[in-house]
């Protein structure tokens, strides 16, 4: 029987999105991540252009 | 097709995730310090810690390499405070075997490392910090709570008192060279670190690493921006503020980026130099001073700053050689992950795709576009059984 999971490699704000849009269609997802955060660089960014809102 | 068995190791915590609660007691209490590789150095981190209080899984982590119990020492004060029982020495890292139908390669990019260009005198210059050093000062949540202190002043503070320990062990030793060089470089530090606490007059070299034949020939595209929101930034903490973008050209393709760049000049105080920096060299009160060619001018001059920040470019991550091998993925000539020229989230491999800064250089609405469109080609697979694999 074929998996139905899938792996993202990465937990940045690419791997988090994608991740939450398959799980939002309900399919498993595996995220790994190599720091103790998810996150990636976008945590340390302060505000973001050109709205100039926090990320976090 | 569509079906992968893949082994991912998992690394110990040290703390049990399902009974930490994130209270931050172990770390409040915990003995040994060492420099937070989040703020780059800025400050301090315990061995036992969290890379950002709002990290998320929330738990906390225990650095192996630090951490006294784990190097065979004695300690265990964390392990004492904790209220939920959730410090655990003896856990194992182990391997967890998974077998999916797709996998998405999301791994980011890496900052470049500008002491690749010496004439800029990063790593050597105090006060010539990378834009993620920026964006650690910037932050309400980074070592300085947002002020942009210098860094001379911060690491030349850090050095101070560690030189008044040293001084100590010298004079109890009674090594008198060691004592006398010491109690020099303690003077020196003394006399030159407060001259200019906070920076004022920033200074933003844009193109490092990036458009240069010698590194990366390409663009890495929000630097521009980055700059541009980082200057903006620093005036709303600090009035007096005043900024210089050195550039080629001013990249600011995207919705409300060209109204962001005006605003940069008619509102805060911010103007944008066409030309290359040449150099950047330091006076006797660590002000760097930027020798550059002013091409609307056609003059080369020089500009004495408080502080320069360099647009860093975005640079393919150092473990995507080893991943792309491990998958069988190609790389292109930059090193990042190649995709199919008519499927732009496709690898080489069916059932592989990739998303954000790993296929090349993105700002975030562009990574978030990318990575819902590497979920729906991921759930396309799941969803026919791996029967829309074929390009």
């Amino acid at each position: 029987m074929a998996s139905k999971e899938v792996l993202i490699i990465g937990g940045g704000i690419a791997g988090m999105q994608a991740a939450l849009d398959l799980g939002e269609m309900g399919i498993k997802v595996h995220l790994v991540e190599k720091n103790p955060s998810i996150g990636g660089k976008m945590a340390q960014l302060d505000k973001t252009f050109p709205t100039n809102d926090c990320t976090i | 097709m569509g079906d992968f068995k893949a082994m991912v190791h998992r690394k110990a915590r040290y703390v049990d995730q399902s009974r930490c609660t994130a209270c931050g007691a172990c770390a409040e209490k915990c003995p040994t310090k060492v420099p937070n590789e989040f703020n780059f150095g800025l400050d301090d981190r315990k061995a036992i810690y969290k890379d950002y209080a709002q990290g998320i899984p929330s738990v906390f982590t225990i650095d192996p390499n630090s951490c006294k119990v784990l190097q065979g020492g004695k300690c265990g004060v964390c392990a004492k405070v904790c209220q939920a029982k959730a410090v655990d020495y003896e856990q194992k890292p182990h391997d967890v075997e998974l077998n999916v139908a797709a996998v998405i390669v999301s791994t980011g990019y890496e900052l470049f490392d500008a002491t690749q260009i010496p004439e800029y005198g990063y790593g050597k210059l105090p006060n010539v910090i990378s834009s993620l050093e920026m964006e650690r000062l910037l932050s309400a949540g980074g070592p300085t709570k947002g002020h942009l202190s210098r860094p001379s002043v911060i690491r030349g503070e850090a050095r101070l008192k560690e030189v008044a320990k040293l001084i100590k062990k010298a004079e109890k030793a009674e090594d008198q060279p060691q004592l006398a060089k010491l109690q020099q470089e303690q003077k020196w530090l003394e006399e030159h670190i407060h001259k200019c606490h906070t920076a004022k007059r920033l200074g933003f070299i844009q193109c490092v690493g990036s458009r240069d034949f010698r590194f990366h020939k390409y663009c890495s595209s929000y630097c521009c921006m980055h700059s541009i929101k980082e200057a903006i930034i620093a005036r709303e903490h600090e009035h007096e503020t005043e900024s210089f973008i050195f550039y080629m050209d001013l990249r600011t393709v995207g919705k409300g980026f060209e109204e962001y760049k005006v605003r940069g000049a008619t509102v805060s105080n911010l103007k944008y130099i066409r030309g290359r920096v040449a150099e950047v060299l330091q006076d006797e009160d660590l002000n760097p001073v930027v020798y550059y060619e002013d091409t609307e001018q056609r003059r080369v001059v020089s500009m004495t700053l408080d502080m320069v920040i360099l647009a860093n470019a975005c640079s393919p991550s150092k473990g995507i050689t080893a991943l792309a091998k491990m998958l069988g993925l190609e790389l292109e000539e930059n090193n990042f992950v190649k995709t199919h020229p008519n499927r732009p989230l496709d690898t080489n491999v069916p059932g592989i795709f990739t998303c954000g800064c790993a296929q090349g250089p993105l700002d975030i609405p562009e990574s978030v576009a990318q990575a819902s469109s590497a979920a729906a080609r991921a759930a396309e697979v799941v969803m026919t059984g791996g029967r829309a694999l074929a390009v």
